[in-house]
């Protein structure tokens, strides 16, 4: 106690336990808790965005607009280097900036909707982005096909961050050293756009499921992270879904899809599994878009079969045997099987359970996201179009709303509950925290003596 | 090296294979006797297992179904009236903490309704309608949903319920004990076999983890063996199977209708048993063979040797040495032969001896004989001229020799004629005798047979004239080791010999041939041939059918071929011809002579 009242201090190792070791750390969607915090580690994007979608300065330290909003120049930070020594330029900008815009993520299809000439660069029809300039040396400026709400949102998601020509990134620690699906060793670089952080040292560990709190309890590790509350951190910002597939009988009768939704009673789960999360019917987190209560009418009905149930490993098993018990209860049986986190996001399996933390904190872009998930609604198109073209506050809410009603009318995406993503610490460990999109941010974390 | 060689033919051989034959049969039937009661012990020994295990599982099964009901009760009884009413979420961990204290795998509470209100086993499942059912035909088995991992499985239970009044309303406790891999390892490792559950319902096995076992992919017993095995469970069938390229025995009996109690111990275990024994069977049966085989070497070796002695002795006497002498120490009937062999010997050498002598004699006695005989018919006329010459000799001195007109010149010159002659004639004999008594050694070297005939031949074409020759020379003939001037002569005696059998004329045929590593001169003529007394007299020296022969010819002829290593073989027909065939080997070696 008498140490944290003397405030932070350099130095120090801190280990975190995961179940899932991310493999690569190039940029790209996290797939899981473990993929958002190394991204969150290594790499640094050109800004970041608050829960409202306002984006925040980070390697780009200015913003402004011009030519009725379709312009927009960033200005980069001063003397910042990437972690190979290497000056960070407006070259580097373009060039990161270029990746991302033909990498799988929604935010990126989102800027390349936006950017001049950057649908044809992202379908590969053109090698030319004629709206992504490098003005100077440390000025980048973005031209618009029109003006649009926050077109500078996407440029937060970790697939858009900016890397050297070699691939080194720029964030708070750089890795050293890795023991493939066993651990990875990461020290902090003094040269970050914020500053020295204040820990040495990070080493991630892998820690079988169902043994990260019994690691913390042994003081192996020093910060897991936690489904429901936790000690650190702790934002609704994951949603647990239920994804099923259309295709797949008995899910292709849309009265199927429903027995199913109304068989899940969330609010029953979260009363007795997930202390701390929200039973609201959302697709996404209420920090993003605050639910109206509509209730999607799902009536009852008995089903018959076998089903494949893809979960995925950041879902707690307690909450995924409850679910199974739901659909038993609903009549069918069911195959389980535990997947990686990326892996659940990809189609196949006819029902997928998964915990979705959004690629970027802005309401519009984290809908889209969850849309990608399951296989197109017809309803919920025009209204997700107009969302990318409205000016208005309020109208744009209205059409977010329309459009995470239709993709619940469908039956395809199921919400059960939004949770907070938050992680628990061993004593001694202060300034842990998680942003609007479940990444847990340790620049700031330093460790008692 | 040829002594170390044992024919199996030989009396040394029939005793070895004798011996063997006496000494293996037995030590076979031994072994595979041995085997046999081995293999039908261990297979005993195998069976009375696999009941016994079979016996304990189902006991062990009985008495698990005992402890639940026991443990239900106890619940029921002492426990449940303890437990204070709290929140919904406390209730929750009753169940846990319950089986903790019982020592239940299972266990789980449901209410009037039969929603779960706790569950050990499945605690996702609380506020929800339990859905487990009992197993087909077994009231005191369930299937249980059990968490695990990120869903359920289903476990086979042994179960007892309950019913009971808990904080005033009516539940239902029901516990019991996983029937599940690990139960039946357990169980299983106190028997020394494999033990697993058949479920004849979903076809499914339940059984230990890595269990070879539950690879059985169809089992030797179907649902209505389990069913027939359920009236009479000691009667249960066995039999062995191969599982992961391994061999199993097998026992089954069933332990509620559609689930089958199945025990298993790997063969190899006997297998293996029966291997040691049979190698050591075939071990010492090798080490008796072996032992034998020396004995029998010794014996027969005893009994053998002085036999083949005494055989190399007699093939020795038989090729002439009569100064062989076989020395067995033996004091056996083998030793009275080998004294026998010896005093017949002895005998021989000097019968041979004798009989030398007495035919050197007789030799120089024909030798005189017919010494005196060629000699004294020269001698006669040389005397009677040379006595008529005196004769008139003294006529003329006396002037008694009438018409003393040149008449003695006349007489002695037809005189001295006769004498010259008859000393020619005289020569002419010594000359055969000399010949006869000096045949020189061959000289081999590589020899056309067919050029020897012919310049044979080309020596005797002038004397041939009112003879029709025919010459069948075969083609392609392969020289032969032979001294050429030696068979030349051979060749020319039999020629000359048939010219004079044919004075009036008739035909010579000369063939050679080679066949069967032999080459053949044949000289056939057409004269009066041959009586059978003559043909036996042949080839005797001095024995002669012509006038002014010496008998010495055809003598000669057959010590040429015999120094070549050949014979003379005749065909003859009275007043058909004869063929004298000269027979010589192809084959003879170059170097040296063929007499070598």
């Amino acid at each position: 106690m008498a140490w944290s009242a003397l405030g932070p201090g350099y130095g120090g190792e801190l280990v975190v336990g995961l179940s899932e070791l991310p493999a690569s750390l190039e940029p790209g969607v996290p797939g899981g808790l473990g993929d958002a915090l190394v991204a969150g580690l290594v790499h640094e994007t050109l800004l970041d965005t608050g829960p409202d979608g306002v984006p925040a300065p980070r390697l780009a330290r200015s913003f402004s607009s011009g030519a009725s909003g379709r312009e927009w120049t960033l200005r980069l930070a001063e003397g910042t280097t990437f972690h190979d020594g290497k000056a960070l330029t407006a070259a580097d900008v373009v060039r990161s900036v270029r990746r991302f815009l033909r990498s799988p993520s929604p935010a990126a299809q989102r800027l390349a909707e936006t950017l001049e000439g950057a649908t044809a660069f992202r379908s590969r029809t053109s090698d030319e982005c004629p709206g992504l300039i490098a003005a100077g040396q440390d000025r980048v400026t973005l031209r618009l096909a029109g003006a649009v709400p926050l077109p500078l949102a996407p440029l937060a998601a970790p697939a858009a961050a900016i890397t050297s020509a070699a691939g080194a990134g720029a964030g708070p620690f750089v890795p050293t050293s890795v023991l493939p699906g066993k651990s990875r060793g990461l020290v902090a670089f003094t040269g970050h756009v914020e500053g020295r952080p204040y820990l040495d040292v990070i080493r991630l560990i892998h820690v079988s499921d169902g043994s990260l709190d019994a690691a913390l309890r042994a003081g192996r590790v020093g910060l897991v992270p936690k489904a429901g509350k936790g000690v650190q951190g702790g934002v609704l910002a994951g949603t647990l879904l239920l994804v099923l597939d259309p295709m797949v009988p008995p899910f292709d009768r849309a009265e199927s899809r429903s027995a199913v939704a109304a068989a899940i009673d969330g609010a029953d789960l979260v009363r007795h599994l997930m202390p701390g999360a929200d039973p609201a019917p959302s697709l996404v987190s209420p920090l993003l878009l605050p639910p109206l209560g509509l209730a999607i009418p799902s009536p009852r009905a008995r089903l018959r079969g076998t089903a494949r149930l893809a979960v995925s490993r950041d879902v707690p098993p307690i909450v995924s045997q409850r679910i199974v018990a739901y659909l038993i209860e609903c009549g069918l049986e069911v195959r389980v099987e535990a997947v990686a986190p990326d892996a659940a996001r990809q189609a196949g399996p006819a029902l997928r359970l998964l915990l979705v933390a959004p690629e970027v904190a802005e309401p519009g872009l984290a809908l889209r996201e969850v849309s990608t998930l399951a296989a197109p609604v017809a309803g919920a198109q025009e209204p997700l179009r107009a969302v990318e073209a409205e000016l208005g506050l309020d109208r744009r809410r209205a059409h977010l709303h329309r459009a995470e009603a239709a993709l619940r009318s469908s039956h395809t995406l199921i919400p059960i509950a939004t949770l907070p993503i938050s992680w628990q610490s061993r004593p001694g460990l202060h300034g842990v925290s998680v942003t609007a999109c479940g990444r847990v941010v340790l620049e700031n974390a330093w460790l008692e003596p | 090296m040829a002594r170390a060689v044992i024919r199996l033919g030989g009396l040394r051989g029939r005793l070895l294979v004798a011996f063997v034959l006496v000494a293996v049969p037995p030590l076979v039937v031994l072994a595979v006797a041995a085997s046999a009661l081995v293999r039908r012990t261990s297979e005993a020994a195998a069976r009375q297992r696999l009941e016994a295990a079979l016996g304990a599982a189902r006991a062990e099964v009985g008495r698990r179904q005992a402890e639940a009901r026991d443990k239900v009760q106890r619940i029921v009884d002492q426990d449940l009236p303890e437990l204070a009413a709290g929140p919904e979420e406390d209730d929750r961990g009753i169940a846990e903490n319950l089986a903790d204290r019982r020592d239940l795998d299972a266990l789980e509470i449901l209410d009037g309704q039969g929603r779960v209100v706790s569950s050990r086993h499945w605690p996702a499942g609380f506020a929800l309608p339990d859905r487990d059912e009992t197993f087909p035909g077994a009231d005191d088995m369930r299937l249980e949903k059990v968490a695990e991992g990120y869903g359920a499985s289903t476990r086979l239970t042994i179960t007892a319920s309950q019913a009971a009044q808990w904080r005033g309303a009516p539940v239902t406790v029901r516990g019991g004990t996983f029937v599940d891999g690990e139960f039946l390892a357990r169980l299983g490792e106190l028997a020394g076999v494999e033990i697993a559950l058949r479920d004849e319902i979903r076809g499914q096995w339940i059984a230990p983890l890595g269990s070879a076992v539950g690879d059985w992919r169809e089992p030797a017993f179907g649902r209505a063996t389990a069913y027939e095995t359920a009236l009479a469970p000691a009667a249960g069938p066995s039999g062995e199977v191969s599982l992961r390229g391994a061999g199993y025995r097998w026992s089954a009996s069933a332990l509620r209708p559609s689930l089958a109690l199945v025990v298993a111990v790997p063969t190899t275990s006997f297998e293996s048993l029966t291997a040691r024994v049979r190698h050591l069977g075939l071990a010492l049966s090798l080490a008796v063979l072996v032992l034998a085989l020396a004995a029998a070497l010794v014996l027969s070796s005893r009994i053998a040797r002085p036999v083949a002695r005494l055989a190399n002795g007699a093939r020795r006497v038989a090729a002439g040495d009569l100064a062989t002498e076989v020395l067995v120490p033996n004091h056996d009937e083998i030793g009275d032969l080998a004294q026998a062999f010896g005093a017949m010997t002895t005998e021989l050498r000097t019968s041979r001896e004798r009989l030398l002598q007495a035919e050197r004699v007789a030799a120089w006695r024909e030798m005189a004989r017919r010494l005196a005989h060629e000699l004294k018919n020269p001698i006669f006329p040389i005397q009677l001229s040379i006595e008529t010459l005196r004769r008139v000799c003294d006529q003329e001195e006396d002037g008694t020799l009438p018409g003393n007109d040149g008449r003695f010149r006349s007489l002695f010159l037809e005189s001295s004629e006769t004498i010259l002659a008859e000393l020619h004639s005289l020569r002419k004999i010594i000359d055969e005798f000399s010949q006869f008594a000096r045949m020189p050694q061959p000289h081999v070297g590589p020899t056309d047979v067919n050029a020897v005939v012919e310049r044979t031949l080309d020596l005797y074409r002038a004397r041939a004239e009112r003879i029709v020759l025919e010459v069948h020379l075969a083609p392609g003939m392969t020289p032969i080791a032979a001294d050429g001037d030696l068979l030349g002569r051979a060749l020319g005696n039999l020629v000359g010999n048939a010219l004079d059998a044919m004075p009036e004329g008739g035909t010579l045929r000369i063939r050679t041939a080679a066949a069967g590593g032999s080459v053949t001169i044949d000289v056939e003529d057409t004269g009066p041939g041959l009586s059978e007394e003559q043909k036996t007299r042949l080839f005797t020296p001095y024995y002669t059918t012509k006038r002014g022969g010496t008998g010495l010819g055809l003598a000669i002829v057959q010590g040429i071929v015999s120094d070549h290593g050949g014979r003379v073989e005749v065909r003859s027909e009275p007043g058909v011809g004869t063929v004298f065939t000269l027979v010589l080997p192809a084959n003879l070696p170059l170097s040296g002579s063929a007499a070598d």
